[in-house]
């Protein structure tokens, strides 16, 4: 009896606890090359944020990475980012799924 | 007088597709993202004096210049430049003090733009952008006055199909910028005056002032810049037959500021000529003043 109470609060915690973390929005970290100077991260958001699904995009022009939320159950292709950045006048490096945040954290730019 | 003008608003010519992060006399490479638009508006005041001769010419010249880029493809951009201009010239004739001016549209330049190299690193980016351009008659070339007809310098338009070519190099980090850009205009006869034509190499260096050091984000830019045009103008054409008193080469050296954010540029400059090597009786440019704004969007 002890046991099973054990395993229904472990399940309830479970529940409680990684269900929201399951449902939070879709993140990626995208490394661009060759972007130096304020102007330019307009053209990044703007490409960006015309790809269906995404919802909010944060730019770090020191590190040259910019953060891309997805709206919740939208996912980012690869290839559709890489092919906004192009259009942008960039190149993408890398890309890379990140694990998310609770959602309106971040002061990045919303769509 | 006739180079001096032709040597600034030559500059100003050139500078058509400068509507990015950008040095202020000149071109850039940087690109315009693919179906994005700039809007460039940049004021200009021009003084041209200093005259020895009993004529005591002075000139002056403001303007404001629109410029409107577009981004047909991530590596094509298409400009349209067109200035209005207001230019007056003072002069002494037979004893008398005599102002002859004349305001209006002037020619535009329609340019377009290709990415033909592009090495981008993280923070950095280096490219060489050619450019082939056309200016169109579109300002009024045949104006008069109750002295008669202006002479072509205080024409709005020069009357002419007039053809631009040349190449940007830049190389932009998060620290500084630098640009470079080799011209040539070629311009053509209309009404029996053949401006010469102009050749320019031009050289920018821009660099972060603020912030010293960056954090997170994107924050704006401020930049201190120095600049200088070395440009040669061709003898002018009258009748078929060359001017004495035209062509030469100017060196003009350029500092400004620029403030730089993610959707609009402020900026201010002041062109200084410093050396001068002109033709017969041309006068001497004072400065060129430009201060503007750039938008993205």
């Amino acid at each position: 009896m002890k046991r099973l109470v054990h395993i229904v609060v472990l399940a309830l915690g479970l529940t409680l606890g990684i269900a929201p973390a399951m449902a939070a929005p879709q993140a990626y970290k995208l490394r661009v090359d060759g972007l130096a100077c304020p102007f330019c991260a307009y053209g990044i958001e703007k490409k960006l944020g015309a790809v269906k699904g995404v919802e909010r995009i944060e730019v770090d022009i020191a590190s040259g990475t910019v953060a891309v939320t997805m709206a919740e159950g939208a996912t980012l292709d690869e290839e559709a980012a890489k092919k906004a950045v192009k259009e942008a006048g960039f190149s993408l490096r890398s890309f890379e799924p990140v694990p998310t945040t609770p959602q309106g954290t971040a002061g990045g730019q919303a769509k | 007088m006739k180079t001096m003008a032709k040597a600034a608003l030559a500059t100003l010519c050139l500078s058509a597709a400068t509507a990015w992060s950008a040095p202020i006399t000149f071109n850039t490479a940087l690109p315009v993202h693919e179906g994005g638009w700039v809007l460039r508006e940049q004021l200009v005041f021009m003084k041209i004096a200093d005259d020895s001769t009993p004529a005591r010419r002075d000139m002056e010249v403001s303007g404001l210049v629109s410029v409107l880029g577009y981004g047909v493809t991530r590596d094509f951009a298409l400009f349209g430049m067109l200035p209005y201009f207001d230019k007056r010239l003072d002069i002494r004739m037979g004893g008398q003090d005599i102002t002859r001016s004349k305001q209006g549209l002037g020619d535009l330049t329609v340019l377009g733009r290709y990415t033909a190299y592009q090495h981008d690193a993280p923070g950095r980016t280096l490219r060489i952008t050619p450019f082939l351009g056309v200016k169109v008659p579109t300002g009024d070339d045949d104006t008069h006055d109750r002295l008669g007809r202006l002479p072509p310098q205080l024409q709005p338009g020069s009357g002419s199909w007039d053809a631009l070519v040349g190449a940007v190099l830049t190389w932009q980090t998060l620290d500084f910028q630098i640009d470079s850009q080799l011209s040539y205009k070629a311009n053509r006869e209309a009404n029996g005056f053949e401006a010469g034509d102009v050749a320019a190499l031009d050289a920018s260096l821009q660099y972060r002032l603020w912030p010293r050091s960056l954090g997170g984000g994107v924050p704006a830019f401020l930049y201190g810049m120095l600049e200088a045009n070395l440009v040669h103008s061709a003898k002018d054409r009258i009748g078929g037959v060359d001017d004495p008193n035209s062509g030469g080469t100017t060196l003009f050296i350029t500092p400004g500021l620029q403030y730089v954010t993610k959707k609009w540029i402020a900026e201010a400059g002041v062109q200084v000529p410093v050396i001068q090597h002109l033709h017969g009786t041309a006068l001497e440019s004072d400065y060129v003043l430009t201060a503007g704004v750039r938008i993205n969007f």
